[in-house]
């Protein structure tokens, strides 16, 4: 009796063993190989970045000195720093964000707060599209015609910083209404419930808890605004000017395309590949710093709306 | 109708031959009634039987849903909520709304219970007063008042509810609409929320939709019964629970169905 029990328990359990290990090898292995994929996918990406920066940084690091930083270019741009270009992209940053922010905001509130169902949203909600996936060349040559020669701002600053602002808009828009739609439907009917107005609502309450999404549109429309170059070309940024813009009717010169020039119209090539590299050093340092902030802006909101 | 519908002589709400659609399908269905002052009306019924969208009639909430249509009039001391010219933000601050799932703000508890007195006007100096008497009216006083500048959102769930009625209490309203105040809560936590109604309802009307019989039993002074869309039974609770009018009602309140 108890032998045969004990057989039979034994027989069961190895039947057992034996579905349980074939099943559990499959789905192991290919649990196994999506993590490997998926791990190599992520680590790629990463691997990328980190070549980039440690390839600019070596061959870069060397150009970097304050006089580079402070100074105007000189002898054909062969010696000399970079400072005009620093600041004109400084403006450029400065000047875009301030024009597409507000834009781009009040647009997004409009498309998800306010506006019904309808064919003229969705006919706004497909230019938003469109406008997103067109060429930056494109965008050049609209500002060229618009601002440079329609509205008459010439080859300026004022020119390049709306002709970039169209470019960012749209980026703004779709990461403002994702942040928007992020925000719990309750706060909204919760304070419309304490007889509080639709517009006080967003703005005391939705615009808020939207704030950190509304953040990480801005740090990826920095980047944009900072790199950007045929929008900037074709509508004030300047080959050589070795003075500041003294209004927003002047040209300027920025960091992308004085790399873009050093690199492949310059002077002299050679000798100023290491000015090339720390124009391109000074650039990502930018761009990384005032992600930087934007990050610790994004998590300074978030820390206060959660505890 | 029902005897205590006509018993009521200077009703604070009154709803008379209200109708309600979303899109195609109606969801209320002819519903009349006449809500007293200073009680507790509950209103109960099977999920899907209307009464919370009849609640959010009371404030006009579903103004904010698409493709809702209503017919009917909704008075409010006599005044048409329904009719030409009502400002509904107005309104809302006279019927206040306390929701099913606590909700209060991202913000520090004194914020969320000075956000509206802000937005009305309350000025700065007279705010503290405000918000601490709304605190005391909601019961809640005692075990906050030593970190009013932390986050709503750090508190317990019954602390949340009672919170959001404190922030409803700092409006001023005169009637409060409570969709399923306890549905989420544990018993304890329902159990203060429901000696709080009891406790408001001398200063205030208070309409309250609850699946819970014997929360309704409890603490309201009138019932409402609603089946389908339709208002099927409405009446003194004692009589709704002890001797019902309609078999569907008996049915229900037995346990038969919902």
């Amino acid at each position: 009796m108890e032998l045969g029990s004990n057989v039979n328990e034994n027989n069961f359990k190895s039947i057992r063993a034996r579905g349980g290990l074939n099943i559990g090898l499959n789905a192991r292995t290919s649990e196994k190989l999506a993590f490997a994929l998926l791990t190599l996918s992520a680590m790629t990406t990463a691997g990328f970045v980190v070549i980039i920066l440690a390839y600019i940084i070596y061959n870069g690091y060397s150009a970097i000195s304050i006089e580079f930083l402070t100074e105007m270019p000189r002898m054909r741009m062969t010696q000399g720093g970079i400072y005009p270009a620093i600041v004109g992209t400084v403006y450029l940053i400065i000047g875009s964000m301030a024009a597409a922010l507000p834009t781009g905001i009040m647009a997004a509130v409009y498309l998800n707060e306010y506006a019904g169902e309808n064919r003229t949203t969705w006919l706004i909600e497909m230019a938003i599209s469109n406008l997103a996936g067109t060429p930056s060349v494109v965008f050049g040559l609209f500002g060229l015609a618009l601002f440079v020669k329609y509205f008459g701002f010439g080859s300026s600053l004022l020119a390049s910083c709306l002709t970039l602002s169209l470019l960012i808009i749209p980026v703004i828009i779709r990461s403002t209404q994702e942040a928007l739609i992020a925000v719990p439907n309750e706060y909204r009917e919760s304070s419309l419930a304490l007889g509080i107005s639709k517009w006080q609502t967003i703005r005391h309450v939705v615009l808020p808890a939207a704030i950190p999404g509304i953040v990480t549109g801005t740090i990826l429309s920095i980047g944009r605004v900072a790199g950007e170059t045929a929008p900037i070309l074709l509508t004030g940024a300047a080959y050589f000017l070795p003075r500041l813009p003294d209004s927003i009717y002047s040209g300027f010169m920025a960091l992308p395309y004085h790399l873009f020039v050093l690199a492949t119209s310059g002077t002299n090539i050679t000798q100023t590949r290491p000015l090339q590299y720390g124009t391109a050093l000074v650039l990502l340092m930018i761009v990384l710093g005032l992600n930087l902030i934007a990050v610790l802006i994004r998590r300074h909101y978030r820390q206060k709306l959660k505890i | 109708m029902t005897e205590a519908i006509q018993n009521v002589s200077h009703p604070q709400i009154e709803v008379e031959n209200l109708n309600l659609w979303y899109g195609e399908k109606q969801a209320l269905d002819n519903i009349s009634m006449r809500i007293p002052k200073n009680s507790v009306t509950a209103l109960i019924g099977p999920s899907g039987c209307g009464k919370s969208t009849f609640i959010r009639c009371l404030n006009r909430m579903n103004d904010l849903v698409k493709n809702c249509r209503i017919e009917g009039k909704v008075s409010i001391e006599g005044n048409n909520l329904y009719g030409k010219g009502v400002d509904v933000v107005d309104l809302r601050k006279h019927v206040g709304m306390v929701f099913q799932k606590a909700n209060p703000f991202p913000m520090s508890i004194y914020d969320n219970i000075a956000y509206g007195p802000r937005l009305h006007g309350v000025s700065k100096k007279d705010m503290d007063g405000v918000v601490e008497s709304a605190l005391r009216s909601a019961a809640i006083w005692n075990e906050i008042s030593d970190r009013l500048e932390s986050s709503a959102l750090a508190l317990s769930g019954g602390q949340q509810q009672r919170l959001c009625i404190a922030r409803t209490l700092a409006v001023k309203p005169e009637i409060i609409l409570f969709d399923e105040p306890c549905s989420a809560l544990d018993p304890i936590s329902t159990s203060k929320i429901e000696e709080l109604i009891v406790n408001l309802k001398n200063k205030y009307t208070i309409v309250i939709v609850t699946h819970n019989m014997q929360q309704a039993a409890r603490i309201s002074d009138y019932t409402a019964f609603f089946l389908m869309g339709r208002l099927i039974e409405f009446g003194k609770t004692k009589q709704v629970f002890q001797n019902p009018r309609e078999k569907s009602t008996e049915d229900y309140i037995t346990g038969r169905f919902g």
